[in-house]
């Protein structure tokens, strides 16, 4: 039993040290906004706690947000959002998972379009998303990336109120920017 | 031979892992709970539901006439509604004061609500805990009473009140709120039922959500110190166009909240008056993002 334990402690820490050697980028301070332009209104929503993972090595991206940290600059309307549109306190987090396309060869200063290919997760509803982004290597150990996509919200099974005092559009642009530390 | 299977299997799964997604976990655990109830108004009752930093609360109150006057006078209607305004602003997240007006005894109140405690959503903090307190003047013209005509003081009344709700799942919420009246001269000529300074009761409201933006609303309000009758309502929340209206049947006419407590209820039923806030809150001056 001692010996078990002792090889699952040292599974996990070989694990640990291998981990940085690896091509692994990590924030947790990126941003994200939504922009819902409707006819007659239009407004913004903003959260600068966006997590995300940029592994080059084994060509892994992984982003995700805590939906309670988007704030649109009215309390109320944050408050619907979270209750009757996005229902936070079942399905609390965007999510994309996937990967690039191909690998770019980052040279530092140099922005680099890629094509990422993943699952976006909201609302407890999955689908198969591309996404064009670009990334930099604005520093030997930093890489900044930037992307923007849009969601359908009916694609997620996201209600549309009919009468509010904001109208909400049906396609959300949501735009990421992160600068992400070598890990 | 099992153990070391074991070991590999692990060593399998950590190294999968080892390039695996982030671990999702929530900014906040302890994040407050939204939406208690749909507005700070709740049939006749105050609640918990704060307003944000410098927004402005408005509400429309009204209460029309006996339901058993029937089709004839259109199931109350048409005998004209008692109307209350009410103005309410938040200098803080936790801190609103607010002038009201009721047109029985042209009563005009100011009040505050403080919010002390904020359900959370992992139970750390299991109610949301909130005061109101408030004084009033009556403003009749009481002037053919040559002799007897009341002064400032004897006009004066005041409220005070402690609203304590949770929050139970999506759709249920329930508040309990003591409260208590001091009229300082309980007047006949008042358009008050009671003859008491002091009335104490104990405010119920229920919210029983139904959809998104609509609930069924519910509220009794037993008296504690005296024979009045209690209070008793039922109505539905609807949240639309940025408004929260609310219809009802209640057995008050009053709208007030001391006048509420000494005013006098009808017989729940046939006496049930018809009844119709509206709520909406304006923000003054957006709000900066923060992080």
């Amino acid at each position: 039993m001692k010996n078990l334990l002792f090889s699952i402690i040292f599974t996990c820490f070989f694990f640990q040290e291998n981990f940085s050697f690896g091509q692994e980028y990590l924030t947790k301070e990126g941003k994200l906004v939504f922009l819902s332009k409707a006819s007659l209104s239009e407004f913004t929503g903003e959260s600068k706690q966006l997590n995300g993972l940029v592994d080059l090595e084994n060509n892994l991206l992984d982003f995700y947000v805590d939906l309670n940290t988007i704030q649109t600059g009215i309390g109320l309307r944050d408050r619907h959002m979270r209750e009757n549109y996005l229902e936070t306190k079942k399905y609390p987090f965007a999510e994309f998972t996937g990967k690039m396309r191909s690998v770019p060869d980052l040279q530092e200063g140099q922005k680099m379009e890629v094509n990422a290919i993943g699952l976006f997760k909201i609302h407890g509803v999955e689908k198969e998303i591309e996404v064009k982004g670009y990334l930099t290597k604005i520093k030997a150990d930093q890489i900044q990336l930037e992307a923007n996509f849009s969601v359908l919200l009916s694609d997620y099974k996201i209600d549309i109120p009919k009468v509010m005092f904001y109208e909400l559009a049906e396609e959300q642009e949501v735009t990421i920017s992160a600068i992400l530390p070598k890990k | 031979m099992k153990k070391s299977l074991f070991v590999a299997l692990l060593f399998f799964f950590s190294s999968q892992i080892s390039h695996a997604q982030l671990v999702r976990t929530l900014v906040n655990e302890s994040q407050e709970v939204d939406l208690t109830f749909h507005a700070p108004r709740h049939i006749n009752l105050l609640t918990v539901e704060p307003l944000d930093k410098k927004t402005l609360h408005f509400a429309i109150m009204h209460t029309f006439g006996t339901l058993d006057g029937g089709f004839r006078n259109l199931y109350g209607l048409d005998n004209g509604a008692v109307i209350q305004f009410s103005f309410e602003y938040a200098f803080s997240d936790k801190f609103s004061l607010g002038a009201s007006r009721q047109s029985r005894d042209k009563i005009y109140n100011l009040y505050g609500r403080y919010h002390l405690l904020k359900q959370t959503q992992d139970n750390k903090i299991p109610i949301s805990l909130s005061f109101m307190g408030g004084a009033g003047i009556n403003t009749s013209d009481y002037s053919f009473l040559a002799e007897s005509n009341p002064n400032f003081a004897e006009r004066s009344s005041f409220a005070f009140q402690m609203m304590a709700a949770r929050k139970f799942s999506d759709k249920i919420s329930i508040q309990i709120s003591p409260m208590m009246a001091y009229f300082v001269d309980p007047n006949p000529i008042f358009l008050i039922e009671g003859d008491q300074n002091l009335y104490l009761a104990l405010g119920l409201s229920g919210k029983y959500k139904i959809t998104g933006k609509s609930s069924l609303t519910l509220q009794w309000i037993p008296n504690l110190n005296n024979d009045l009758r209690n209070n008793l309502g039922l109505g539905i929340d609807l949240e639309a166009g940025g408004h929260v209206f609310q219809m009802y049947f209640v057995t008050s006419q009053m709208l007030n909240e001391q006048y509420l407590l000494a005013g006098g209820n009808g017989v729940p039923g046939e006496q049930f008056r018809l009844g119709f806030n509206v709520n909406r809150v304006f923000a003054t001056g957006r709000k900066k993002q923060s992080n």
